[in-house]
């Protein structure tokens, strides 16, 4: 388990985050230049903290009041490089084996191969990085970074140089090797869905802070503040008051339209009536209704904008007389309704998909 | 006399041997040191190994002489132990390895510099010692620019005058390197023993530097290929 306290000050940033992962993949999600990286070169201490305790498996690796603090080379940290940073003098193997030339040769011949296999990087064996393609630096990476044993693998982006079916294809050959590597994960990433697909855990970054640290689920379906639910992709966010409560329903006012809202809500929430809240909804989850009925709204298209699937449409919805909120909403194609620019049409926002934050959370 | 004739030649490849071997650890280790200090005074330092590039070679020179002369606190400090630099085969190499230094810590410094420090770190997360990582990382990376720096080096080494002629002076058979002796030669007006040295120098320029056309030809890969 991997404990870490991290304060760092530079002109104009500050760093200031706490967090733990136990034997698990932690997604730190967040816009660049919140400290994702700055958090990692903290733990493999490439980068002094000013204060704090990092702590990995009940060894300090630094402790401000203590005056701890390990060199990166007593670690036991594999850190995956955002460009990979493989030594290009060296071939693939030697690249894998740099870490474990103290051992005798039968065990660095089997456990480089046990590696290479792992990563499917067999043939490579004696190429140099020049000769290898993005991907596949990427997996020579990781299994360079593995060889010692870490105790905790960071990735540092790890992904974003990558076409999108590269991508797809090595974010599966990192879930499969969950299996394989039994220590602590840190993947650092600004995409979202790759966030969601590998952590089991997500950390949402902002300016320097963690603004929420939950499960995936947790983190997605209640985003504690306005912030991490912009951050999770919840592009439709309005303003709104709590009404009335029944069962396990809130009925929100949303104020720019002055119509009442139903929405499920965990009852945990602590929903009152009369309480400010800010009511979200994902793109995905904003559909289209023949008929009117319970939270649907006849809206007018601004914009459509036509993907491979689905189009994604801006709406203005009627009642919002001073036009203060648009409403995006992703449509797959399949739905056989289609719209043109300043049409008008229903549209329904089910309440088991409204998110409602309250407001005091900012 | 014959030996004499010659004698030059051999001065001169003594004195650049051992001034570039000399030169080579000493620039290499300033390189390193300055390239990771990050102190108050590394302008000053930096300035400092530069200078006997900027001045004048006789200034050198004579800075050397009040350096290692009688009086001098080196001068003195040898003369306690019974010996004196001044005009001995050493002061050929010490004014050699003084010029030719900067031209070393320049280049090498520049290519630890261009090392990309991603690698370098990558080399300490995987448990590398300091030590390791240099020798096996970043000094092979910037291989490159030591090479041209000890080449440069070696050639300012074996076209030192000025301060070899202040510090080592012009004594026949131990300190007359071959551009103080072509010097001194074509002074006395012997123009053709003058003329047998510089072509000895030209055939040892040529030769140097077919070696490093050759030697480059035959390894593409080091021209420093880091990966973005």
């Amino acid at each position: 388990m991997l404990k870490a306290v991290i304060k760092r000050s530079l002109p104009g940033f500050d760093l200031n985050v706490d967090f733990s992962v136990n034997r698990e993949l932690l997604a730190v999600l967040g816009p660049s230049g919140s400290g994702k990286t700055m958090t990692l070169q903290c733990i493999a201490g490439l980068t002094k903290p000013d204060e704090g305790r990092i702590e990995l498996n009940g060894k300090v690796l630094y402790d401000s009041e203590a005056g701890i603090n390990l060199p990166p080379q007593k670690r036991k940290v594999g850190f995956v490089f955002q460009n990979y940073a493989l030594f290009p003098h060296m071939t693939v193997m030697e690249n894998v084996a740099y870490s474990i030339r103290h051992l005798p040769v039968n065990e660095v011949n089997l456990k480089v191969e046990r590696l290479m296999n792992i990563m499917n990087i067999i043939p490579l064996t004696d190429r140099y990085p020049r000769q290898l393609s993005a991907g596949q630096q990427q997996r020579v990476a990781i299994a360079r970074a593995l060889a010692p044993d870490p105790e905790v693998l960071l990735l540092d982006e790890p992904f974003s140089a990558l076409d999108s079916q590269l991508k797809e294809r090595l974010e599966l050959e990192l879930l499969a090797l969950q299996t394989e590597y039994h220590g602590s994960m840190i993947l650092v990433t600004h995409d979202l869905a790759e966030g969601y697909k590998l952590g089991s855990q997500i950390a949402i970054y902002q300016a320097g802070r963690i603004a929420q640290c939950d499960t995936r689920h947790k983190v997605f379906a209640s985003p504690v503040n306005r912030t991490v639910a912009r951050l999770t992709g919840v592009r439709n966010l309005m303003d709104g008051i709590v009404t009335r409560l029944d069962g396990p329903f809130a009925w929100i006012n949303i104020v720019a339209w002055d119509v009442p809202l139903k929405a499920l809500s965990s009852p945990d929430a602590g929903l009152v009536p009369g309480q400010k809240v800010t009511v979200g909804i994902r793109p995905e989850y904003v559909d289209l209704k023949q008929a009117e009925g319970e939270n649907v709204f006849p809206s007018r298209i601004l914009q459509a904008v036509e993907g491979i699937s689905s189009v994604t449409y801006r709406f203005h919805v009627q009642s919002d007389q001073q036009a203060k909120h648009y409403i995006n909403a992703t449509i797959s194609k399949s739905n056989a309704l289609c719209f043109e620019d300043g049409q008008t049409c229903l549209l329904h926002f089910p309440p088991e998909n409204l998110i409602v934050i309250p407001a005091a959370n900012g | 006399m014959t030996d004499l004739y010659l004698a030059p030649l051999w001065i001169s490849l003594r004195t650049v041997l051992v001034a570039t071997f000399v030169t080579f650890f000493v620039g290499i280790a300033a390189a390193r040191w300055m390239a990771r200090y990050s102190g108050r005074l590394k302008s000053v330092i930096d300035g400092l190994f530069i200078m006997p590039m900027v001045l004048p070679p006789t200034v050198v020179g004579y800075g050397l002489l009040l350096l290692f002369g009688k009086n001098g606190p080196l001068g003195k400090m040898l003369l306690h132990f019974g010996t004196t630099i001044v005009f001995s085969w050493w002061a050929t190499v010490i004014a050699a390895v003084v010029m030719a230094f900067p031209l070393m810590y320049i280049t090498a410094r520049g290519a630890f510099e261009q090392v990309e420090p991603n690698i370098q770190d990558a080399a300490r997360t995987l448990g590398a010692s300091e030590w390791r990582v240099f020798w096996t990382v970043t000094l092979p990376l910037a291989w490159p620019g030591v090479a041209a720096g000890t080449v440069l080096a070696l050639a300012r080494s074996l076209g030192e005058f000025g301060a070899t002629l202040m510090l080592a002076g012009n004594i026949p058979g131990r300190t007359a390197t071959i551009p103080v002796a072509i010097y001194f030669d074509i002074q006395a007006g012997e123009k053709s023993q003058a003329l047998v040295l510089v072509g000895i120098v030209l055939v040892i320029s040529f030769a140097a530097l077919a070696a490093i056309a050759y030697w480059k030809g035959r390894t593409p890969r080091s021209k420093g290929f880091l990966i973005t």
